[in-house]
């Protein structure tokens, strides 16, 4: 047959194609290349449809008809001005790790922040928001996906979902900057996007909504729930837990000499940046605490979170500058940064039910726990750049317990349209026994065990690909040029001491002039 | 007297002076340079365009030292300095005339 086809000519072509094919085939690269290329195909078709199949049977339009409760003004427009504070953490976050850095890993820092902040929204809209905000069973929410089949409001807040969307979506893509800070200098730009999905689209949705779903086992579970007023165990602890994973699955920088081997951290390469970070983050608080209440009518609620918000910071702030100066003697910037931020976090989860005094001590503790959490990882060897792991999971945690202890009794739950006093949330110091603060320790610990564990399996799966951490060699060259290109300061000759290592932490070098050597003097 | 002037990587800095800490030397100066030998430089990316950056960032050391010890000097620098790949630094040395210490106004002894 083929004999019949090569010595017609009108099947020559033909024929050569067939040869070609055929000793195509014989050549292993080209096979694999050919079924990659197939495969790769199949793979996106099948993505396709499935996108298709959420997408078309009701687009969003189609719900005209369904009946939804009316939309709240002050609700929508508190919970968007709140949202956009939120979002303008982003800018705190990638200043404040760009700033406490070395120079020649701002750029990767600043590409990561914004490029989880995309796959944070794409992640969100698509399956995000449905397996936490919506209902399923304790543990998923399996309902929405790419929003689609939702009421224009969301539940009974008066708040438009899209509105709600930004919002919770804001909160998400917090969490997924915090996994960033303690990976900071050594994890590969291509590892940062698959862990990012892995956080912002599984982990932080799935065990979210065991907190804050509508039918979440520890928002529901009895006889006292577990309550987390704005996240410090959702967002913080999380975000936290994922960090300390990552660190881990990482390992310290090159060159990183640990105190207890006389070392330290390198010094950081901006701390003006770091420092005005920080305070647009504490800015950034006052949408992400006061926002929480998803109610412009709760006038009392908002005023209170506000000042709680801002207590905790200031004596959190004070408390780690003051203990920091007892152990140097000097007043120290970047430790009173991660002070009056540790404050923050804590107070996020009590903030509505606390009163000043209340905020006042548990902000003042937690300046203390993130100094001497930062020293714990210090001396388990454990390299956090920015001091991630601290102020996010050690405070996420104390904040949380701290509501089961400080919670005074007089302040129930937050409504649409003001606070309802019908169920109050009382802790240990205000006669409540035991039951709020055994909710918070059960809430508490077993999001941060599974977050831990499911991020250390996602960790080392990513490492396993081998895109997790840069080669040493691009390390030492810095991942912005290494990764990205581009140096921060591409303009300028930088000064300093030894910038491009960091610096180290010894005493200060003896040298500064030229020398003659000491033996020679008579 | 002898000026030993090396020209290393930004990140062999620390174990140059480690190196040198060792044979109890005084002090060192350091400067951040720019410059090119046979290694040509590297390409960086903006908005999408590629420029090629011809001179790298390195740094310079001088340390002024003893006839000696010129040889021990050089023989740290260069093992501390080493990673083998093109671009590793050179060292120099000049003969250096008199020297001064500005606090007391001494002469160094040669």
């Amino acid at each position: 047959m083929s004999g019949q086809l090569v010595t017609s000519p009108r099947f020559a072509g033909l024929a050569l194609l067939r040869e070609r094919f055929a000793s195509g085939f014989k050549d292993p690269i080209m096979r694999a290349n050919v079924l990659a290329l197939a495969g790769g195909k199949l793979i996106g078709l099948a993505l396709v449809m499935a996108a298709m199949w959420f997408f078309l049977p009701t687009p969003l339009h189609a719900q005209a008809g369904a009946p939804s409760p009316e939309v709240n003004a002050i609700n929508t427009m508190w919970v968007l001005i709140a949202a956009f504070l939120v979002f303008c953490m982003q800018v705190g976050f990638v200043m404040l790790e760009a700033g406490f850095a070395r120079s020649r890993e701002s750029v990767n820092i600043l590409v990561e922040g914004i490029v989880d902040t995309a796959i944070c929204g794409v992640t969100f809209w698509a399956w995000g928001f449905a397996f936490m905000f919506e209902p399923g069973n304790g543990f998923i929410g399996m309902h929405g996906f790419f929003l689609n089949g939702l009421a224009d409001t969301y539940g009974s807040t008066g708040i438009p979902l899209l509105a709600f969307w930004v919002f919770q979506f804001a909160f998400a893509d917090t969490c997924s900057t915090i996994t960033s800070g303690a990976m900071v200098g050594r994890c590969g730009f291509v590892g940062d996007i698959l862990y990012s999905i892995g956080v912002t689209g599984f982990i932080y949705p799935i065990i979210g909504h065991w907190g804050w779903g509508p039918d979440g086992w520890l928002a529901v579970m009895g006889p006292a729930a577990f309550r987390d007023f704005a996240g410090s165990t959702v967002v913080h602890s999380i975000g936290g837990a994922i960090s300390l994973a990552g660190a881990i699955a990482l390992g310290p920088r090159l060159g990183r000499v640990f105190r207890r081997d006389g070392g330290g951290p390198p010094l950081p390469h901006n701390i003006i940046l770091g420092a005005v970070g920080g305070l647009i983050l504490w800015f950034g608080w006052y949408g992400f605490n006061p926002g929480s209440t998803l109610s412009g009518m709760d006038m009392q609620g908002i005023a209170r979170v506000s000042f709680n918000t801002t207590m905790a910071a200031c004596s959190a702030g004070l408390t780690a500058l003051f203990y920091a100066y007892v152990r140097v003697k000097k007043w120290d910037l970047g430790l009173t940064v991660n002070g009056f931020l540790a404050g923050l976090v804590a107070i996020t989860a009590p903030c509505y039910w606390v009163s000043p005094t209340g905020a006042f001590f548990i902000g003042a503790v937690s300046g203390v726990i993130v100094i001497w959490f930062t020293d714990l990882l210090e001396y388990v060897r454990i390299d956090d750049p920015i001091g991630a792991v601290p102020v996010h999971l050690g405070c996420g945690v104390w904040g949380t317990l701290a509501l089961g202890i400080f919670a005074t009794g007089q302040y129930g739950l937050p409504t649409p349209t003001g606070m309802d006093a019908s169920v109050v949330v009382k802790g240990l110091l205000y006669g409540g026994g035991t039951q709020q603060l055994l909710a918070q320790a059960i809430g508490s610990g077993a999001v941060c065990l599974a977050t831990f564990s499911v991020a250390m399996v996602l960790m080392y799966a990513v490492k396993a690909t081998g895109t997790l951490r840069v080669s040493a060699q691009g390390e030492l060259e810095g991942l912005d040029l290494h990764e990205h290109g581009m140096p921060a300061y591409p303009e300028y000759v930088i000064h300093g001491d030894s910038p491009h290592f960091g610096g180290t932490p010894k005493s200060s070098p003896s040298a500064v002039g030229v020398p003659v050597p000491q033996p020679a003097r008579h | 007297m002898k000026l030993i002037k090396c020209i290393v990587r930004p990140n062999k800095v620390d174990d140059v002076r480690d190196a040198l800490e060792k044979l109890s030397l005084a002090g060192m100066t350091v400067t951040d340079v720019r410059g090119h030998g046979r290694q040509k430089g590297h390409t960086a990316v903006y908005r999408g365009k590629e420029y090629a950056v011809s001179l790298l960032p390195k740094v310079e050391i001088e340390v002024v030292v003893h006839d000696n010890v010129v040889e021990e000097v050089i023989r740290a620098i260069v093992e501390a300095a080493r990673t083998g790949e093109i671009g590793d630094g050179r060292v120099f040395v000049l003969p250096v005339e008199q020297g001064y210490n500005i606090r007391t106004g001494e002469r160094d002894v040669n």
